[in-house]
């Protein structure tokens, strides 16, 4: 288990699989099984070019890239130079991107080959993958069942092996939720640690770019890739590159401190609960120590995120104004977009701010302090990454019942901690997935536990 | 139609937002968490600018993608209600 | 009739780079959309970067110029100020809280000094907009409503005007690198507040004529309602923008994507110690340090270099003689050869010898005046040139024998002044001025004739 991605690059570096191979067999895959899936909105015309570019520089004696001959997906929420950025919205569908996003030039810097744009919930406002404007995408892993989102498309896309690596955004947990639903491996990284520069906002101080993968090594690889200071922008950790496959080099987690959380019970369902406790088990096994942490207000990090992330995307989506590219957001956007937008509007507003906003925000530092503590306990909890199974496409939901979704995956993003899930078991076929969060810059032990616990099951 | 859709999407965007005040109704006042890391006068010296090498082929690309243009590479947008 | 007028001033910095970009400031020579770049024109996903740090540095000396209180020690933030119009292609403009606050200067207070970005340059009539302009640094100066009529607005927008360029830190004025919106209300009207203003004379003149509109209104007895009216620079008058009876709502957040600034007191000191001394209080201690006369003063420190060469020739001239030739000749001078003193090419040392001669008489103050424009248009010596012009003052002996000459040779004009014609005096004057080559001063010449047709009485 946990082998794909580290054979994959085993062939191409010994040339028994050439790039340009690769490519076009991602090429056939997508052209055979997108119809369904739906987990690419445009694929890259250019990638074989690219590719053969690849080979020529590799003959040329030139050093291969980390991800040499790789073919890598990207959310359509990501700018790449000369395919369009959509964010699976009618606004932008046909901006084609006026230049690549930060993690996009260092992608490109270590050879990877950028094979499309993946379909995803519009604008990431979402949970399922069913809001996009170019329609939802299906699950590989259990067809006829939402893939999970808002990066939908590339949770669907890696399991169905329609392409190596895919690069998605999580906010509230739309890298996580895909990667549990998908039964893929996903990460969301360090607030900080991975560049912004580029990717079209959803929630700015919640955003992050991350990894999902086939397996931990992908992820691992591919976030090391990614991730770093970058000079031009602002809001930013100060680290420098890291090595993160070294982590999970021998991954042995003996003695290692792993928190669960009573609160986490609360909130799941049995069905999934019962695979989480049968893999905590196995992390017993393996030698870590379980101990239980206390989370008493994990629940009230849901209205506290949506409070602030309707604020953020307001302000992020003033610019869609249809004068410079694309069109008047309002005007052609689809039912959640539009909500998050009007909510937004409505507690910003001058007389709202303290009860609403800034109220959201004290919760987000109580969330914070929480989970904190609780790492200061322990190297890193696990628990369930959804509280539910993915419903069947197209089940009627209210409004509450699709943010629910969430619960288990927003105090990450609100406190700026890393979180990655790697897949834990079955429930009647349909994918569970384990959630290991760590503290902030922890993505080290937290790529630690998932190997280890991949590796056994 | 549209209004309508407009009005139902407000009600259930501000419905919403009611239950979450009431959610977190039990918990203490805070300081305000704004950024995930306290840092501050995080600035940058002047000096130099970018190269007229990189800013061309932006232009290129920005210009293009402009619903409507003049000539001279302006974009072209509504005229000012208040103009006479 | 009672009315209070109040300034937003947006004074433009003067920087190589754009405040979140690094983008040249140069928006005026170059073609329309030029020196953008993704961040200033609001492409999807762009961030920006740190702010510039010069600045943040200019603005702090500004306002200590102002007799501000910077805002020290505490987090001030960059916000986004929301609203919808064609220049501002992110839909929102970052501005600072107020870094200084409490300022004054000749009487009218200063609220506030705050950073901001200029937004690209909108044709309102044309529908065009242009983002060179977009993203270039400002600083907005806001005063209270304290000044009383137009004149006091131009008068404060002059003093202004001297002092921010004074610094160095700034922009020149021409080409709208300062623009006002002004605010004004009567007694018994609501405030209007007027924008589109792109100089001193347009704001003077926008509010003559807002002036007269109110008058009018209030004198039939209508309201004069709250509202925003551009000003119209072709027709010299208001017109209305937008009606508002209440405040625009900006839905201020602070910028996710920038880091607050925290002001440090110590550099506060430090740019407080190495600054330039305003103009205001440096005319104040001219007069007092030189004995000199305020109006003298006044013109003196029209500009910084200007007055640093008055101080530099006062330590060996008699100060009073070197501000009369400073206010009236050297400016005169200066004027009619549209130089600034800045590109005067002659040295301190060159001017000290030329006033000195004037001091000691050694050359009349007309043949100084001559020698002085000699000297701007071509540094040199001034003893060689004087002697190279003949301008040396005359001999006495040889002054009498020229008057002695001139009276003999204008008998007729001598009857005439004996007989109490005064005029007589003047022509037998200019006899003696031809004969001596304009080399003897008109007061010694109208002297020694007075002197010697007394004789003849």
């Amino acid at each position: 288990m946990g082998e794909v991605t580290k054979a994959k690059l085993d062939q191409l570096r010994s040339g028994e699989l050439s790039p340009v191979e690769n490519v076009r067999r991602a090429l056939e895959r997508i052209s055979k099984l997108n119809p369904k899936i739906n987990a690419f909105i445009e694929v890259n015309n250019g990638a074989v070019a690219q590719a053969e570019a690849l080979e020529r520089k590799l003959k040329r004696g030139k050093r291969a890239g980390k991800l040499a001959g790789l073919a890598i997906g990207i959310k359509s929420n990501i700018n790449v130079n000369g395919l369009r950025a959509t964010c699976a919205s009618r606004t932008l569908e046909d901006y084609v991107a006026a230049y690549d996003a930060e993690v996009v030039k260092r992608v490109l810097a270590e050879d990877g080959i950028i094979i499309g744009m993946n379909n995803m919930d519009e604008f990431a406002c979402g949970s399922s993958g069913e809001t996009s404007a170019f329609g939802a995408t299906d699950n590989p892993a259990a067809p006829g069942s939402i893939p999970g989102g808002s990066s939908s498309g590339g949770g669907a896309a890696i399991a169905a092996g329609m392409c190596d690596l895919c690069l998605g955004t999580d906010t509230g947990g739309s890298i996580r939720n895909p990667a549990s639903h998908c039964g893929v491996v996903g990460v969301k990284p360090t607030y900080g640690l991975v560049p912004r520069q580029g990717l079209i906002d959803l929630g700015m101080s919640l955003d992050q770019i991350g990894p999902i993968a086939p397996d931990v090594y992908g992820a691992a690889l591919l976030l090391e890739v990614i991730a770093g200071k970058n000079l031009n922008e602002s809001v930013m950790l100060d680290v420098s590159k890291a090595s993160y496959i070294d982590k999970i080099d021998g991954a042995d987690i003996k003695g290692m401190k792993v928190g669960v959380s009573p609160q986490f019970v609360e909130i799941t369902d049995s069905a999934v609960m019962n695979v989480i406790d049968k893999s905590i088990e196995s992390l017993r096994d393996l030698g870590a120590e379980i101990v239980d942490v206390e989370l008493p207000h994990i629940e009230e990090a849901l209205p506290a995120y949506y409070l602030i992330v309707s604020v953020e995307f307001f302000s992020a989506t003033r610019k869609f104004d249809g004068r410079k590219y694309g069109k008047r957001i309002e005007d052609v956007c689809g039912d959640e977009v539009l909500r998050r937008i009007l909510r937004g509007r409505y507690i910003s507003q001058k007389e709202y701010r303290g009860k609403y906003y800034q109220r959201a925000l004290q919760v987000r530092t109580i969330i914070r302090r929480e989970l904190m503590a609780a790492l200061e306990k322990v190297d890193v909890i696990v628990g369930p990454t959804v509280p539910k199974l993915p419903h069947k496409l197209g089940t009627k939901l209210t409004l509450m019942e699709m943010y629910a979704y969430d619960y288990l995956t927003i105090p990450a993003n609100l406190a700026g901690i890393c979180g990655g899930v790697v897949k834990a078991g079955e429930v009647d076929g349909i994918p569970v997935g384990l959630q290991v969060q760590g503290k902030m810059l922890g993505e080290g032990q937290v790529l630690r536990v998932m190997r280890a616990f991949e590796a056994v099951s | 139609m549209a209004e309508e859709r407009q009005k139902e999407i407000e009600r259930s965007a501000e419905e919403i937002v009611e239950s979450f005040v009431k959610a977190t109704e039990g918990l203490p006042s805070e300081r305000e968490m704004y950024y995930s890391q306290e840092a501050y006068n995080v600035v940058r010296p002047d000096g130099k600018p970018s190269s007229s090498e990189e800013r061309t082929e932006f232009r290129k690309r920005f210009i293009k993608i402009m619903p409507a243009k003049d000539e001279d590479g302006n974009l072209r947008v509504e005229v000012a209600k208040w103009v006479k | 009739m009672n009315m209070m007028i109040g300034l937003e001033v947006h004074q433009q910095l003067a920087t190589e780079r754009k405040m979140y970009c690094d983008c040249p400031t140069n928006y005026q020579d170059v073609p329309p959309n030029t020196n953008v770049c993704p961040i200033c024109t609001g492409m999807p996903g762009s961030k920006p970067l740190s702010p510039n740090e010069k600045v943040v540095d200019a603005a702090i000396e500004l306002a200590l110029m102002l007799g501000c209180k910077v805002v020290v020690d505490k987090p001030t933030y960059i916000q986004r100020k929301h609203y919808d119009y064609p220049d501002l292609p992110s839909g929102y403009q970052r501005t600072s809280l107020p870094i200084a606050v409490d300022g004054n200067l000749q009487g009218v207070r200063i609220r506030e000094v705050h950073l901001e970005e200029d937004p690209g340059q909108y044709d309102p009539t044309v529908g065009s907009v242009d983002f060179n302009r977009s993203g270039v640094p400002l600083v907005e100066i806001v005063t209270e409503p304290d000044m009383r009529s137009p004149e006091d607005a131009r008068k404060f927008l002059r003093q202004l005007i001297r002092v921010l360029e004074f610094t160095g830190k700034v922009r020149p004025e021409a080409g709208g690198a300062m623009r006002t919106d002004v605010n004004i209300s009567l007694e018994g009207g609501a405030r209007v507040e007027i924008k589109n203003i792109n100089s001193v004379k347009g704001a003077y003149k926008a509010l003559k004529f807002e002036i007269t509109r109110q008058k009018a209104r209030l004198g039939r007895g209508e309201a004069v309602t709250r509202e925003t009216r551009a000003y119209l620079e072709s027709q010299m008058i208001t017109t209305p923008m937008r009606a508002k009876e209440m405040e625009e709502d900006y839905r201020y957040i602070p910028d996710p994507d920038i880091f607050p600034l925290i002001i440090d007191g110590t550099k506060v000191q430090q740019i407080r110690e190495r600054m330039v001394e305003p103009p205001h209080l440096r005319e104040q201690r001219l007069a007092e340090q030189y004995g000199i006369q305020q109006a003298a003063a006044n013109v003196i420190v029209s500009e910084r270099k200007f007055a640093d060469l008055f101080e530099e020739v006062a330590k060996e001239v008699d100060p009073k003689l070197a501000a009369t030739w400073f206010r009236t000749k050297l400016k005169k001078v200066l004027n009619y050869m549209k130089l600034d003193a800045a590109d005067i090419k002659f040295t301190p040392k060159q001017l000290i010898t030329l006033l000195q001669m004037i001091q000691h008489h050694r050359i009349t103050p007309e043949q100084g005046e001559l020698a002085l424009r000699e000297l701007v248009k071509k540094p040199t010596d001034p003893k060689e040139l004087v002697q190279r012009l003949g301008l040396e003052r005359i001999e006495w002996e040889d002054l009498e024998l020229a008057v002695k000459e001139a009276i003999r040779k204008n008998q007729k004009a001598v009857k005439d002044y004996l007989a109490g014609r005064k005029e007589a005096l003047n022509f037998i004057a200019g006899k003696v001025m031809e004969l001596t080559s304009g080399r003897a001063d008109p007061r010694e010449i109208l002297k020694l004739l007075r002197a010697e047709l007394l004789k003849k009485i």
